[in-house]
């Protein structure tokens, strides 16, 4: 049931008042002929024929480099202080129902037990806005975890394209009923014929119980399956970069011995410094453990640890692996 | 007060001590007072130590909880970090996160015999228990340490030793492996599985706690099983690559285990049922 209706008229309107209050408007554009999530400040750039944009929009709840502290090195001692997230309303706007679902797995990492507030602050002031599909291509396999283009959870309005290119808007949240509320002149009342939705088909050679409890039995970890599916990864870690629900980073310092900038920056479990000691040994010294590691995360410990979602299936690491290493073959492997 | 947990206290260097070849001690305090005084900790539990401008570096806390207004780390001089911390003086500032992880359940173990075995740089954690157990002794039965290292130069805490040697409650096997043996040398020659097991602690009523390279450990756990020690009864605690130590930058996990959260401390059954991810 549509609460509302966005026309397209007012998407202008919707972007300029965002920007207006301080806000980030997030949204589809086109750069060097991809389609990825930037900040838009006028309706006319965004892009509403796409499947899905090529980076996920976890780079605005977790960006790819980010100041925690400033230090300088003084003679007697050292200056230390702490950066503080401004939570500013970040709007994010076409987002698809699948990585709206990645959320909370996020948030499942950055708030066991000690709370990452340069995640939750920016997470708190996240408004999701997301686009249900009309488009999918071959990489697309939400059905296949258990979610759809029908799918609500994490968006705060889940919106519906019409024939005439208008969005019926559906608040999920009480963020988003605030965020109409708060918006009301580009929302209006009305209705429209909705776009018929695209189920991509579900994968019937996979089934994740199955995935799961291979998982979880210890004596197939070390089997050799693992190096013949996955031989050819090539560590770039580009899958990680694009997916929704990979997390990993690394703390460094740039700058100098006496004057620098404490960083979290985006790291891959594909690379192969990333778990190693210094005494030289490392516990994933082939790639065959670094992608096991991976896949480990996706349908092991995300869903067992943190009872969340570790892949929601939005093919972008089919899509951009170079030497396309196919993830549902994996599962498809394990699902025998 | 800030939330920020990514942002490190500030230490001073108190005093440092040459340990070995490459490997010292910091004697580290508090910049902040109050900290000073409510810093708390168990034994077993690890810190993040910052060299600004190059990063951070994990080691576990080397001093006893019992001994309060100061802790104390061992490191061995070996990356970007631990190269850089290898430069500061006495009186220098370096950052600390932590205490994380878990412990040694030392409040478990009264009425027992504990037998400590260590190699190498493996000491410093097992040092903080030792110290621990010393400094309640009546609280626990035998005390044996058995540790080793390649040379005798290598052998860390050597004024500790001597005085854990001199001591009438603490029996003390020191061992060095062969070659490693200077004309001096009054200790044993030998690995440390091997020392350990013609040393022949009873497993009745005791608890072993050690920590060495991988190799060693392996051995160890060997030698405790035929000695007759249930996995249960095993200690040990876990070394794994951290950046965070908090549960969030995912590279410490040993399969499904995060180390830093979860760990470092571990029996012996437990280390067995994990993925093998070493
Ligand atoms: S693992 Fe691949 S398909 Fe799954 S959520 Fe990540 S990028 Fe999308
Ligand atoms: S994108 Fe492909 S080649 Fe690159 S790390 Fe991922 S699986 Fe390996
Ligand atoms: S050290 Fe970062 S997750 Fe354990």
């Amino acid at each position: 049931m549509a609460d509302r209706i966005l026309k397209k008229d007012n998407l202008g309107k919707l972007v300029a008042s965002v920007n207006g209050n301080g806000g980030r408007f997030i949204a589809p554009v086109l750069d060097a002929r991809q389609v990825v999530f930037k900040d838009v400040t006028k309706a006319e750039e965004i892009v509403t024929e796409y499947i899905l944009a090529r980076n996920s929009y976890k780079e605005y709840v977790f960006p790819q480099t980010e100041v925690v502290a400033d230090f300088t090195v003084e003679k007697h001692g050292v200056d230390l202080k702490s950066r503080e997230v401004e939570a500013r309303e970040t709007v994010v706007f076409g987002a698809r129902p699948c990585e709206a679902a990645s959320l909370s797995s996020l948030r499942a990492i950055f708030t066991w037990d000690y709370i990452d507030e340069f995640y939750t602050k920016r997470e708190d002031s996240l408004v999701v806005v997301t686009v249900a599909c009309t488009k999918a291509d071959d990489a697309c396999f939400c059905t296949t975890v258990d979610l759809s283009p029908e799918s609500r959870a994490g968006s705060d309005l889940y919106l519906l394209e019409t024939e005439s290119g208008d969005y019926m808007v559906e608040a999920i949240t009480d963020k988003g009923r605030a965020f109409v509320e708060k918006y009301k002149g580009a929302f209006t009342e009305g209705s429209g014929k909705a776009k018929t939705l695209v189920m991509p088909e579900k994968i019937g050679t996979i089934d994740l119980e199955k995935v799961s409890a291979r998982l979880k039995d210890k004596n197939h970890y070390d089997d050799q399956v693992w190096a013949r599916l996955t031989r050819k990864c090539i560590g770039c870690g580009a899958c990680t970069f694009v997916c929704p629900t990979c997390h990993c980073f690394d703390i460094t310092d740039e700058g100098t011995q006496f004057a620098g900038e404490r960083r979290k920056n985006w790291d891959a479990c594909q690379f192969d410094t990333f778990t190693l000691h210094a005494s030289g040994h490392n516990p994933r010294h082939y790639q065959h453990q670094r992608w096991r590691n991976r896949f480990m995360c996706k349908f092991n410990y995300y869903p067992e640890k943190f009872a969340s979602k570790g892949c929601v299936g939005c093919g972008r690491c089919i899509r951009v692996c170079p030497v396309r290493l196919d993830i549902t073959e994996v599962m498809e492997e394990f699902s025998r | 007060m800030s939330n920020n947990i990514y942002l490190p206290h500030l230490v001073t260097i108190e005093d440092i001590y040459e340990e070995a070849p490459d490997v010292r001690s910091f004697r580290l305090v508090f910049k902040d007072k109050a900290l000073r005084e409510s810093f708390d900790f168990k034994t077993g539990q690890f810190g993040l130590y910052s060299a600004f401008g190059l990063g951070e570096s994990t080691f576990c806390i080397a001093s006893a909880p019992t001994r309060k207004g100061y802790i104390q780390c061992t490191f061995r001089k070996s990356g970007r970090v631990t190269g850089g911390l290898s430069e500061l003086s006495i009186g220098d500032t370096m950052g600390f996160r932590g205490p994380y992880g878990n412990f040694f359940p030392v409040d478990e173990w009264k009425g027992k015999n504990l037998v400590f075995i260590a190699g190498g740089i493996g000491l410093p954690p097992v040092r903080s228990v030792i110290w621990n157990c010393l400094d309640r002794r009546e609280e626990f039965g035998d005390i044996t340490v058995v540790y080793g290292a390649r040379t005798v130069a290598d052998l860390v805490y050597k004024n500790e030793l001597q005085h854990w040697g001199d001591r009438n409650d603490v029996r003390l096997i020191q061992a060095v492996d062969p070659g490693g043996q200077t004309e001096e040398w009054q200790g044993k020659v030998g690995f440390v599985p091997t020392v350990l097991e013609e040393a022949a602690p009873k497993a009745e009523n005791t608890v072993a706690v050690t920590c060495g390279p991988p190799i060693m450990i392996k051995f160890v756990l060997k030698a405790l099983e035929k000695l007759g020690f249930s996995d249960e009864a095993v200690y040990t605690t876990l070394e794994n690559k951290m950046k965070c130590g908090v549960g969030k930058c995912g590279r410490c996990n040993v399969g499904d285990v995060y180390v830093c959260k979860e760990g470092p401390v571990y029996t012996a059954a437990e280390v067995k049922r994990m993925y093998n991810d070493f």
